[in-house]
């Protein structure tokens, strides 16, 4: 390398820096801009800060007995994992949120690219350390208490500190890789677009599922997981216990490794460099053809038509409205993928029972009604005033009461759920022989999906998201992740328990004693009860709504 | 420090498509150093797209670009030489005035002391003193758009790349843009004004050009083209705009009467004083 090679990029990573510290703040800012956002991020750090100081004195022990590298559980796969999983979140971070930084315009006539890629792979680890640092410094550092070993800390910060510049590089080039590959294919583009999301919920389920045959099979994890062992790789991560009691023999193919690393990252680095010149200097043609429109193109002429029976009512012409453009945009439903989450281990249940059995049929229908409430409420009901916010300076300005909008979005959500809460066990315990649970089922699938589409709406409103994030590629305003699990936990306890009580008031033998009929007139108000107080809250909302 | 390089601006036929439509076509300007060249076009002309060509953001399909006397490509010489405004200020809520300008200082390598200086000038001179320290998160438009301002001259380019400065602001915060525009120029600085503002254009430009569906439909001095339009519609700027760029008709019937534009201005090889590039109006400009 020349010295003027050298002053350049010397000149560049000081730039990096800069830009890095900026956006570090910034991001920081953000999180802490507002009350209720610092209240979540307290919720969610006692939620998780608790399971890890539980956690603690079991990591100490296992620092206490280890006896050697070998000794620690699939410590040889868990090695070889580190750089690919690295690498892949690195491409997926890069795909999902840091292909581009914000004020292009400012930045690409101020700084060289190259400086910019510096900066936002700095800022992104340093958002990382700030999330995932301290808890695994903890974690770390508990077990080198316990080992007897502190200087553990600082030979796995020197480990691991090649091993993540040289991921984060080159997954943030395969990311840019695969975005470029995006663009100029715009047919992938939009089949990826769908077929992303349906590859993480087979992904998702998919992993429920092997982890339940992983845990009943007959099968040897440790065999299984030895065929991913990379040897010199896991020499690289012992490198991390020398000095410690963990140490074992150093094998010089730990350093080639590491000089590879340290190879590979400047190498990463101009890849990436030129991924980004090219992503960030070349236009979107798909975009740009959309924003276009040719005047010798014919037109089709379309209309604002809802059809019966949405046509009857105001709100019904609303609720059309919402769902036409969820049909145009159904990116914006993408929060509805945290569902997958609770109704995964249910899949996994369905398939152990054998899919003809009565249980699984019953444990179909069940699955329908709560998914079906599920979608009643949380598809548009979750961030009303956030979804409506731009469009407030007119709707509120119109004739048409608040409360029609409120009520469009309710019926909205009802048109998405109440078919799956009502069609699928109605059909399935039909088929199976079982037509008077099937009717039960459905009535109670009709009421989880009302209270489910009352109740969203006053709870989306007390935390209302205004700030549209893009995920997925897609710039959305999405619920707020603290009204998504109250909601999720709310309607899916609420329901699984209603359809319990049905199943064994009516066919389980359970007869009406005064402690059932408590307990059912209990649920029964809360079931009434919280979905109106929730609505007639989130009409008071919009009725009072001003910006501020 | 602005370029004694006599043209501050050289596009030579220009062309830019995007699939099987094109935005640019054979677009070539030629703007002296110190000139203010007010570029108009209505929406969709494709001025922005010029904009992002002239600031090395996009690549043209074909053509070349040399500001400064220096090549776009060549983007770490380039980019000292200029400074853009976009139409959306490129401004970070999370930052206050201050901070944002400082970090644009830092990333211009502007010496620490000479850019506090500069920065506490802009900031008086923009009526943004009493604001600099709060975020620009609680900034009203034609605050930001005033950060954004100083933003892009703070390093004292050669050649200012302004898309719709003055759009939404204010009479007083437009006045302020408008005059520093003016001082700009008068120390050698070229500025490229694209907006809609005819007035603004009257009142500080040197140089007119109108992009029209792609090409450059007219171009001369703001009198050169209200000199035209008298002898069709009136005798405004806006007259002069609306009439180059209504369609063949009545460009077509400027160019019969002699004075400029032209249906297929991409075909005219025999430009009449209007219509001359603007440096054959003077390298004095």
């Amino acid at each position: 390398m020349s010295d003027q090679s050298r002053s350049l990029l010397r000149h560049d990573v000081r730039h990096g820096t800069r830009i890095a510290r900026a956006e570090f703040v910034r991001s920081v800012r953000e999180y802490l801009q507002d009350n209720r956002r610092i209240i979540g991020f307290l919720v969610a750090f006692l939620f998780l800060g608790g399971n890890l100081l539980f956690m603690l004195p079991t990591v100490y022990f296992a620092g206490r007995t280890a006896q050697s590298a070998s000794t620690v559980p699939f410590f040889g796969p868990a090695a070889s994992l580190v750089p690919v999983v690295l690498v892949l979140f690195a491409a997926l971070r890069t795909v999902e949120r840091i292909s581009g930084v914000e004020a292009e315009a400012l930045m690409l006539t101020s700084v060289h690219p190259r400086a910019v890629v510096v900066g936002l792979l700095g800022a992104e680890l340093a958002r990382l350390a700030l999330w995932f640092g301290l808890p695994v410094a903890l974690v770390a550092g508990v077990f080198a208490v316990g080992l007897g070993a502190p200087t553990l800390l600082v030979t796995g910060v020197l480990v691991l500190l090649p091993l993540a510049c040289c991921a984060a590089i080159w997954g943030y080039a395969l990311g840019l890789g695969v975005l470029r590959l995006l663009r100029r294919l715009p047919r992938v583009r939009r089949v990826a677009q769908v077929g992303g999301i349906l590859l993480f919920l087979v992904v998702l389920i998919g992993s429920q599922l092997v982890g339940q045959y992983l845990a009943l099979a007959d099968v040897s994890l440790e065999s299984l997981l030895s065929v991913l062992t990379l040897g010199p790789v896991v020499e690289y991560v012992s490198l991390a216990f020398v000095g410690t009691p963990l140490a074992r023999p150093v094998d010089a193919t730990g350093f080639v490794v590491l000089l590879g690393l340290v190879a590979l990252t400047p190498v990463g680095l101009v890849l990436a460099e030129r991924q980004a010149t090219t992503l960030w200097f070349t236009d979107d043609v798909v975009t740009r053809e959309r924003s276009r429109s040719s005047p010798d193109t014919p037109r089709e002429t379309t209309h604002f038509a809802p059809p019966k029976p949405f046509a009857w009512t105001q709100a019904g012409g609303v609720a059309w409205g919402i769902l036409v453009r969820a049909v145009r945009k159904p990116q914006e439903l993408v929060h509805l993928i945290t569902i997958v989450f609770f109704a995964g281990p249910f899949v996994g249940t369905f398939t152990q029972a054998g899919p003809g059995s009565e249980t699984s049929v019953i444990l179909l229908a069940g699955l329908g009604v709560v998914l079906g409430a599920y979608l009643s409420g949380a598809a548009f009901g979750l961030n009303p005033l956030g979804d409506d916010r731009p469009q407030f300076p007119l709707l509120l300005l119109t004739e048409t009461s608040p409360k029609t909008y409120v009520y469009g979005r309710i019926v909205a959500g009802l048109t998405v759920g109440l078919p799956v809460a009502t069609l699928v066990p109605l059909v399935a315990l039909t088929l199976r022989g079982l037509p008077q649970v099937a009717v039960a089922f459905t009535l109670a699938g009709v009421v989880a999906c009302l209270a489910a589409a009352l109740f969203a709406p006053g709870l989306g409103c007390l935390y209302p998201i205004y700030d549209a994030r893009e995920i997925w590629g897609t710039e959305s305003v999405s619920p707020s992740m603290l009204v998504m699990m109250a909601f999720t936990f709310v309607v899916i306890g609420g329901s699984s328990l209603g359809l319990v009580a049905t199943w064994f008031l009516l066919f389980g033998g359970v007869g009406m004693s005064a402690t059932v009929a408590v307990a059912l007139g209990c649920y029964l108000l809360l079931t009434g009860g919280l979905p109106l107080l929730s609505s007639w809250y989130a009409l008071r909302r919009y009725r009072r709504f001003v910006f501020e | 420090m602005p370029s004694t390089t006599s043209l501050a601006i050289e596009a030579t036929d220009l062309r830019k498509t995007y699939g099987s439509e094109t935005a640019l076509d054979g677009v070539s300007l030629s703007i002296p150093t110190g000139t203010v060249y007010g570029f108009l076009g209505p929406n969709g002309a494709g001025k922005s797209t010029t904009m992002r060509i002239l600031t090395g953001l996009s690549k043209p399909t074909s053509g070349t670009v040399r500001v400064a006397g220096t090549a776009v490509e060549n983007r770490r010489a380039f980019v000292p030489h200029i400074g853009y405004l976009p139409e959306t200020p490129p401004v970070y809520d999370e930052f206050s005035a201050r901070e944002q300008l400082e970090y644009s200082a830092d990333l211009r390598d502007i010496p620490r002391d000479v850019a506090t200086d500069r920065i506490e000038q802009y900031l008086a001179d923009f009526d943004l003193t009493d604001d600099a320290d709060k975020r620009i998160r609680t900034y009203s438009k034609g605050m930001r758009q005033k950060t954004a301002f100083i933003q892009s001259v703070l390093h004292d380019p050669d050649v200012v790349f302004l898309d719709e400065p003055t759009s939404g602001l204010d009479p007083r915060a437009a006045r302020s843009i408008r005059e520093s525009i003016t001082d700009l120029a008068a120390n050698g600085t070229t500025v490229f004004l694209s907006t809609h503002i005819l007035p603004v254009v009257e009142a500080v430009a040197d140089e007119v050009g109108v992009l029209f569906d792609g090409h450059l439909v007219a171009e001369g001095t703001p009198d050169e083209l209200k000199t035209r339009a008298q002898t069709d519609a009136g005798g405004s700027l806006e007259d002069a705009f609306l009439a180059v760029t209504s369609g063949p008709d009545v460009a077509g019937g400027l160019e019969e009467s002699g004075t400029g534009g032209s249906s297929e201005p991409s075909e005219s090889s025999e430009p009449s004083e209007a219509t001359a590039p603007a440096s054959t109006t003077g390298d004095d400009a």
